[in-house]
């Protein structure tokens, strides 16, 4: 029977095939205790490693933020009020006093102690961690001292002097000058807590730690999450959870999309019903979302705010404002968030988000409306450039907008654009900071902790010039001044004056030109409902119930 | 043929160094500088892009960076770490594993349906099946699989589930086990049963006019025996060539069917890993696909000598 052992080896292999596509198939996903199903919910890969330090990105920050629970929370009119803090007072602006309230514990059900503060933000700021989130502590007594900012220096100490436990519950930090905001940031992920749990000997946070954070928020984890290997991390409700719980269900499932088209396959999953909450529906399906969800779909403000950026000390065909002004008056806003974007972005009208308090609806009236026929004639006056370039990252979506905005300056100005497409935005970071960029160039900016002052200082301050995010160079002694006295106002009211004294400078001089604002697009399932998100774009969990649970 | 095969897996070994600098020098020629592209829009603090180049060796030139990962994949058998601190080789087992699965579900699809059309062709050549089978697969291979992936995953996974309330297809990812597989692994088979149907019809309709076909038939075998003993064995051979080569590119060219399915293969981390410009991760995913390649390759080879009886290695 030699003609058959062919037959039978290539038969033999495809049934191997299968064999070995059937055995050890992935368990099914989710599935709590009970047939409760859980509550899913999309998100991208969270960028790094689930600890609040390493963290700045929107991905982790949500994951993060159903695991732990913030100082402060911040209210509907963008206050914020204590939370885990029972109060953060302070005299000056400088010496701040926080103090927690009793009983919190951690997920193993460990107290939640002052020292777990000072550990986790000592961590941040210490060079070797490479944290991201290092620089929100810049400002704090001693930060220099662990993260000296000359390239190869070695920090001197390991923890920041600014920064005290005084008793259990009462963390003192004091900063290197007044900071009125200083309570708004108290919010954001980097000021999370770390238990003891999370150290080894030798003060790093172990692999463990990472893969299965002990938090002291809502919800903990039920297993570890591999970074890059698990595609679901699943979570269930804290018992011990101090705050408010949600009504009727326990578990809660983040399944993560990757690839390039996450969002869209993501938004046929909430069609399917395969997950209940999508935050990015992409602007392709923005139309149909809104037949298709009907009430389930949602459009809220974000922090988000893109820009049309100049080089100005790099090139000073630039240099002048009216070049800058008569650029911007080029740009038919309008037209372009509606065609483009569906209506998920709207025309910019301030250098400041209208996510935070201190925006003014129509504050850049002149420069920021469309007029053609004056943009050109101003152009014209100050002696505009015949030819500008327009970079933009091809990797983020910005092609048709970008080139929309170069369509409206040809026609509007008269003049050559050509736009200028880079692989990734950090190429044209780089080029900007060795001043070799000449051209114009997109940029965006989302706030960290919900103040006008992240707005103005990052982009526009003159320390910000040399390794920050002032990638104009364009600089203000008088802006500096006016920042700094809000900073060291007593109020947020009459820092909020001082900062918009500073906006209106910005207005005046437009180092950059706002462009849009964006939105957040969201939609979710029938099997919830009061669902809403915070000031962070992040879910609202306790709040959320499900509808099907008779 | 046993010493035949240990000759050619150790040609493997320098094809595979090669491979390893080839990518690492693409890689590296990428615009932008990985730490920095690390916090997307937003720029890391100095000292973060400091400590993390110094760490990951990348202010150090080229051939000295690749000797650090080289020495450690030979020496340590470590085959480096993202950039995050996530060892490679975990990302690469758990992600094989996943496109290991799509693809032999893909592979056995293709293998029946597109070998059973192109039988079924070869035997009414000239037919109305004949045509129709001519045309369909015609229609398969100018379709892109970014069409076809989420036409089927709205129709399958999507629509059929609000228009009947049945979960027949998941509408991606990997959380319902195996019947996760079946939409993406149809979606990647789809290009290569249009191949195969025409390549088996082809080949056993020229094998079908040989002499000892005729002879065979002439003598009184019945039909059945002809085509299956006579026929088919030696048809088959192309057939098979073409299924070994296609592991290969099934395994690599699964990026988009693994991006609009959402399933963590390698394809979908060769993306990321390009994406992000994670040099181990690349280097590490490529190489291991050219050693799925080799591997397949040897297979088939040694397939010709099970087929045809003339083939001897030595």
């Amino acid at each position: 029977m030699r003609v058959t052992k062919g037959a039978w080896l290539v038969a033999g292999t495809a049934l191997l095939a299968l064999t070995v596509a059937a055995c050890g198939s992935g368990a099914p996903a989710g599935g709590g205790e009970g047939g409760d199903t859980p509550v899913r919910m999309e998100i991208g890969e969270p960028k790094n490693q689930l600890v609040p330090g390493l963290t700045t990105e929107a991905e982790g920050a949500e994951v993060l933020g159903a695991l732990f629970e913030p100082l402060v929370k911040y209210t509907k009119d963008r206050q914020a009020e204590p939370n885990v803090a029972e109060s953060v007072a302070s005299d000056d602006n400088k010496t701040w006093t926080i103090k927690l309230n009793q009983g919190w514990t951690w997920h193993d059900g460990e107290p939640l102690t002052a020292q777990n503060y000072v550990d986790a933000w000592n961590w941040a700021a210490y060079k070797p961690n490479a944290a991201s989130a290092a620089h929100f502590f810049q400002m704090v007594e001693g930060f220099e001292d662990v993260n000296p900012s000359e390239e190869g220096a070695q920090p001197a100490a390991k923890t920041m002097k600014g920064l005290e436990a005084v008793d259990d519950l009462t963390i003192r930090v004091r900063l290197t000058r007044p900071n009125s905001q200083f309570r708004l940031m108290l919010g954001y992920t980097a000021f999370y807590p770390l238990p003891a749990k999370a150290f080894d000997s030798n003060g790093k946070i172990t692999q463990k730690y990472m893969q299965q954070p002990i938090g002291m928020g809502l919800f903990k984890m039920d297993k570890p999450y591999r970074k890059g290997t698990d595609q679901v991390i699943d979570l269930s409700v804290y018992e011990g959870f101090k705050g408010d719980k949600p009504k009727n269900w326990k578990q809660l499932e983040f399944r993560i999309y990757s690839g390039q088209s996450a969002a869209e396959t993501a938004y046929n999953d909430l069609q399917a019903e395969n997950i209940d909450v999508h935050d990015s529906i992409p602007s392709s399906q923005l139309i149909s979302a809104q037949t298709a969800l009907g009430d389930r779909y949602h459009d809220d403000p974000t922090s988000l705010i893109s820009y049309i950026g100049f080089p100005i000390t790099a090139n000073p065909a630039f240099a002048k404002p009216e070049v800058r002004k008569a650029i911007s008056m080029a740009i038919d806003r309008k037209t372009i968030a509606e065609q483009v974007f569906s209506g998920a972005r709207s025309p910019a009208d301030d250098f400041i988000s209208p996510a935070v308090d201190g925006y003014r609806p129509g504050a850049c009236t002149e420069a920021c409306s469309y007029d053609p026929a004056k943009a050109k004639e101003l152009y014209a006056q100050a002696g505009g450039p015949p030819r500008i370039d327009l970079g933009y990252n091809a990797d983020g979506g910005h092609k048709e907008w970008m080139e929309a905005v170069a369509n409206n300056l040809r026609a509007n100005l008269g003049i050559q654009v050509q736009l200028k497409p880079e692989e990734k935005f950090g190429v044209i970071l780089t080029a900007l900071e060795k001043h070799e960029y000449k051209g114009a160039f997109r940029i965006a900016w989302l706030y960290d902790y919900p103040s006008m002052e992240n707005y103005l200082t990052p982009m526009f301050g003159k320390a910000a010039a040399k390794g920050g995010s002032n990638y104009s160079g364009w600089t203000n002694d008088q802006f500096d001044e006016l920042i700094n006295k809000g900073n060291e106002a007593r109020t947020p009211a009459q820092a909020i004056k001082f900062y918009q004294q500073a906006d209106d400078l910005l207005l005046k001089d437009m180092p950059y030109v706002p462009v849009f604002f964006h939105r957040i697009n969201w939609g979710h399932s029938t099997r919830i409902r009061n669902v809403e998100l915070n000031m962070l774009d992040q879910v609202v969990w306790a709040k959320v119930e499900k509808a099907d649970a008779a | 043929m046993g010493r035949y095969a240990i000759r050619r897996l150790l040609q493997a070994v320098p094809v595979l160094l090669g491979s390893t600098l080839l990518i690492f020098l693409i890689v590296f020629a990428l615009p932008g500088d990985p730490i920095v592209s690390l916090g997307g829009d937003r720029r890391p603090s100095p000292s973060v892009v400091e400590v993390l180049t110094e760490q990951y060796h990348l202010d150090e030139p080229l051939l000295v960076q690749y000797w650090h990962y080289i020495g450690g994949v030979l020496f340590r058998a470590d085959l480096g770490s993202t950039y995050q601190g996530v060892p490679v080789a975990d990302l690469l087992a758990s992600t094989f594993q996943v496109t290991l699965r799509l693809t032999l579900m893909a592979l056995a699809i293709e293998a029946v349906v597109g070998v059973g059309l192109g039988v079924w062709a070869a035997l009414r050549r000239g037919k109305a099946v004949d045509t129709m089978i001519l045309a369909a697969t015609l229609v398969l291979v100018s379709v892109p699989t970014l069409v076809t992936g989420f036409v089927l995953q709205l129709v399958l996974g999507v629509k059929l589930k609000q228009w009947t309330g049945l979960d027949v297809f998941p509408v991606s990812g990997v959380g319902d086990g195996l019947r996760g597989y079946i939409l993406p692994a149809f979606v990647l088979a789809g290009l290569s049963i249009a191949y195969l149907a025409r390549l088996a019809r082809t080949s056993l309709a020229e094998v079908l006019r040989a002499d000892y076909i005729r002879t065979a038939v002439a003598k009184g075998m019945p039909r059945g025996r002809v085509i299956t003993r006579h026929a088919l064995r030696n048809a088959l051979i192309p057939v098979v060539t073409y299924l070994g080569a296609d592991v290969g590119t099934l395994m690599g060219g699964a990026v988009i069917t693994e991006g609009i399915f959402n399933l963590p293969g390698l394809g979908n981390l060769l993306f990321r890993g390009v994406y992000e410009r994670q040099q181990p991760v690349v280097v590490g995913v490529v190489t291991l696909l050219v050693l799925v390649y080799i591997v397949c390759n040897l297979i088939v080879d040694m397939l010709y000598a099970v087929l045809d009886p003339r083939i001897r290695y030595e």
